[in-house]
């Protein structure tokens, strides 16, 4: 497998440079550390910082969605793992305004761990308060019984851009985390996966999907599906993520949805904007008016050719909090 | 009784087992998890060793905190994490102690222990590393009377016991809990982790 790079070991501290070689007007690094990157965007004095973090190899997520209106500081790992309690308790401490800092990830065993211990340290050394919120909307990784199980994919993004524009309001920290949460109460994802993607210090891929085949629910990680089917066409790969969608989160005749369909790394965009018009026509039929459309690439898996489809129930503060400006150097709002 | 040496022979013991050990873990590791297993422990207990050589405090409380922290840095994945809440457990209860005996240190092995299971939200019976470091824990204690190297030795019967048994265990965390039965027969490598532990650390006490 070809892949674009100059040594495996170096590939996150070299990543990194090149955010600040284009952005580095916009974004900067915490103390020249690689793995931690923090906002450069004016904000309001008093403003609740919120922070995220995760494993590298899903950009834009994580670090994409440092900007204006959106993060204030993200702290990443090596491919897939979890970075170091120390860093996001240095990040959080760079990110607090005196009004505390909402910590927003992924549902993962090592981002809550460390992400716990980073918490622990700040509110005792520094005094800083936080609050968590995790992100659980892949309908694939657990059944409803288990919500709690769930792992976080691309519904993060929705809840980042609610978040954001609610401390940019200048909502306390209990306001933010609240709305964050609501956010993430109203959203779900479901994706599909056609080929595996390789961590660049293995060197290979982990996993493997058969040529003809496409496996349902598999995770960012590659984390095994709820089925494996033979190839479908986009209509039907369309209806069957949007019917598990709204099997888990009903939306009633009249409702309002923003719906993301987001490429996991390899499908290019066309396919997905063949798949949204036919997410399209469903909701027409289903006399629910779709809004906002975020179809492109918002969450990857490296080179995991597949795409995830996200729905979010709008109603009027989530509609309202959505609509608010937010720009960072991978998203923006402006032309959605 | 044990002190800072003790401490610093036993991390660098356990490190030099998991560098013997890192392909081993890796492929363990790659038949229902990511195979970073092997990595994350010889790097975090490399880390932990070092940190330990390059300080003279003589608190061990203080050398575990050190210890937990620097192997946190060089290794925070999931099995890494809960290895230094275990490390900061045992801190807590070895908070200004420069010397400890076989009861104290089953008492912090303990304290570390129980430091996991609230934090990871995990118990024995999971096909974790918890399946061999609780009945170690259990072991230290109940042999503590005879003194350090015969607990030890009962602690590595024991943890050895408890990884073997995690082969009739299904997984419920990580990774692993998505291939519910096919874990079935497989040992656990976070386990298997727990059993090298004390074999690292019966050789290091066998030799001071």
């Amino acid at each position: 497998m070809k892949k674009v790079l100059n040594r495996p070991e170096n590939f996150v501290d070299e990543m990194m440079d090149g955010i600040i070689a284009a952005y580095g007007d916009r974004v900067q690094l915490l103390n020249g550390d690689k793995r931690v990157l923090l906002s450069k965007y004016p904000a309001p004095e008093g403003k609740v910082g919120i922070v995220t973090a995760g494993g590298s190899g899903h950009l834009p997520v994580f670090l994409g969605y440092v900007g204006d209106g959106l993060l204030d500081g993200c702290a990443v790992g090596n491919v897939f793992a979890s970075p170091s309690a120390q860093k996001m308790a240095d990040m959080i401490k760079a990110c607090d305004r005196g009004r505390g800092v909402l910590c927003l990830y992924g549902n993962y065993g090592g981002d809550n761990m460390n992400f716990d211990m980073a918490c622990e340290t700040v509110e005792m050394e520094d005094d800083i308060q936080t609050k968590t919120v995790r992100v659980k909307d892949d309908v694939a990784s657990a059944p409803p019984e288990n919500k709690d199980k769930r792992r976080g994919v691309a519904g993060m993004v929705y809840a980042f851009k609610v978040a954001g524009a609610a401390a940019k309001e200048g909502r306390d920290l209990a306001g933010v985390a609240a709305a964050a949460q609501k956010a993430l109460d109203h959203t779900r994802t479901m994706g599909v996966a056609m080929s595996p993607c390789i961590v660049p210090e293995v060197g290979k891929p982990t996993f493997s999907i058969g040529e003809n085949e496409i496996e349902i629910g598999m995770g960012i990680h590659g984390e095994p599906g709820i089925e494996v089917r033979e190839m479908m066409t986009a209509d039907a790969i369309a209806d069957l993520l949007l019917d598990k969608v709204f099997a888990d989160m009903p939306v009633e005749k009249g409702g309002k949805v923003s719906v993301m369909v987001n490429g996991l790394g390899a499908t290019p965009k066309e396919e997905l904007l063949i798949v949204y018009r036919r997410i399209a026509q469903v909701l027409s039929e289903k006399g629910i008016t779709p809004m906002m459309p975020h179809v492109g690439e918002f969450a990857t898996s490296m080179e995991m050719a597949g795409l995830s489809v996200t729905v979010m129930h709008l109603d009027e503060e989530l509609e309202a909090l959505m609509r608010a400006p937010a720009t960072s150097p991978f998203y923006t709002n402006e032309n959605i | 009784m044990a002190n800072a040496q003790s401490l610093r022979r036993g991390m660098k013991e356990i490190a030099r087992v998991m560098a013997e050990n890192r392909q081993y873990l890796i492929e363990l590791d790659q038949r229902n998890g990511d195979g970073d297993l092997g990595i994350s422990m010889s790097d975090g207990y490399a880390a932990a060793a070092l940190a330990l050589d390059s300080t003279e405090e003589k608190d061990l409380g203080k050398l575990m905190l050190a210890a937990g922290k620097a192997f946190n840095e060089a290794a925070p994945s999931s099995l890494g994490t809960i290895t230094s809440l275990g490390m900061m457990g045992m801190a807590k209860a070895l908070k200004g102690l420069e010397e400890m005996d076989a009861a104290q240190l089953a008492q912090a092995f303990t304290q570390g222990v129980e430091r996991i299971m609230e934090r990871a939200g995990s118990k024995p019976g999971e096909k974790t590393i918890l399946d061999a470091l609780d009945p170690a824990a259990a072991a230290l204690r109940n042999h503590a009377a005879e003194g350090l190297l015969p607990a030890l030795q009962a602690a590595q019967v024991a943890a050895a016991q408890g990884a073997e048994n995690t082969a009739n265990m299904r997984a419920v965390h990580g990774r692993a809990a998505y291939y519910g039965d096919q874990t079935l027969g497989l040992i656990d490598g976070g386990a298997e982790v727990g059993r090298l532990i004390f074999e690292a650390l019966v050789a290091a006490a066998s030799e001071g």
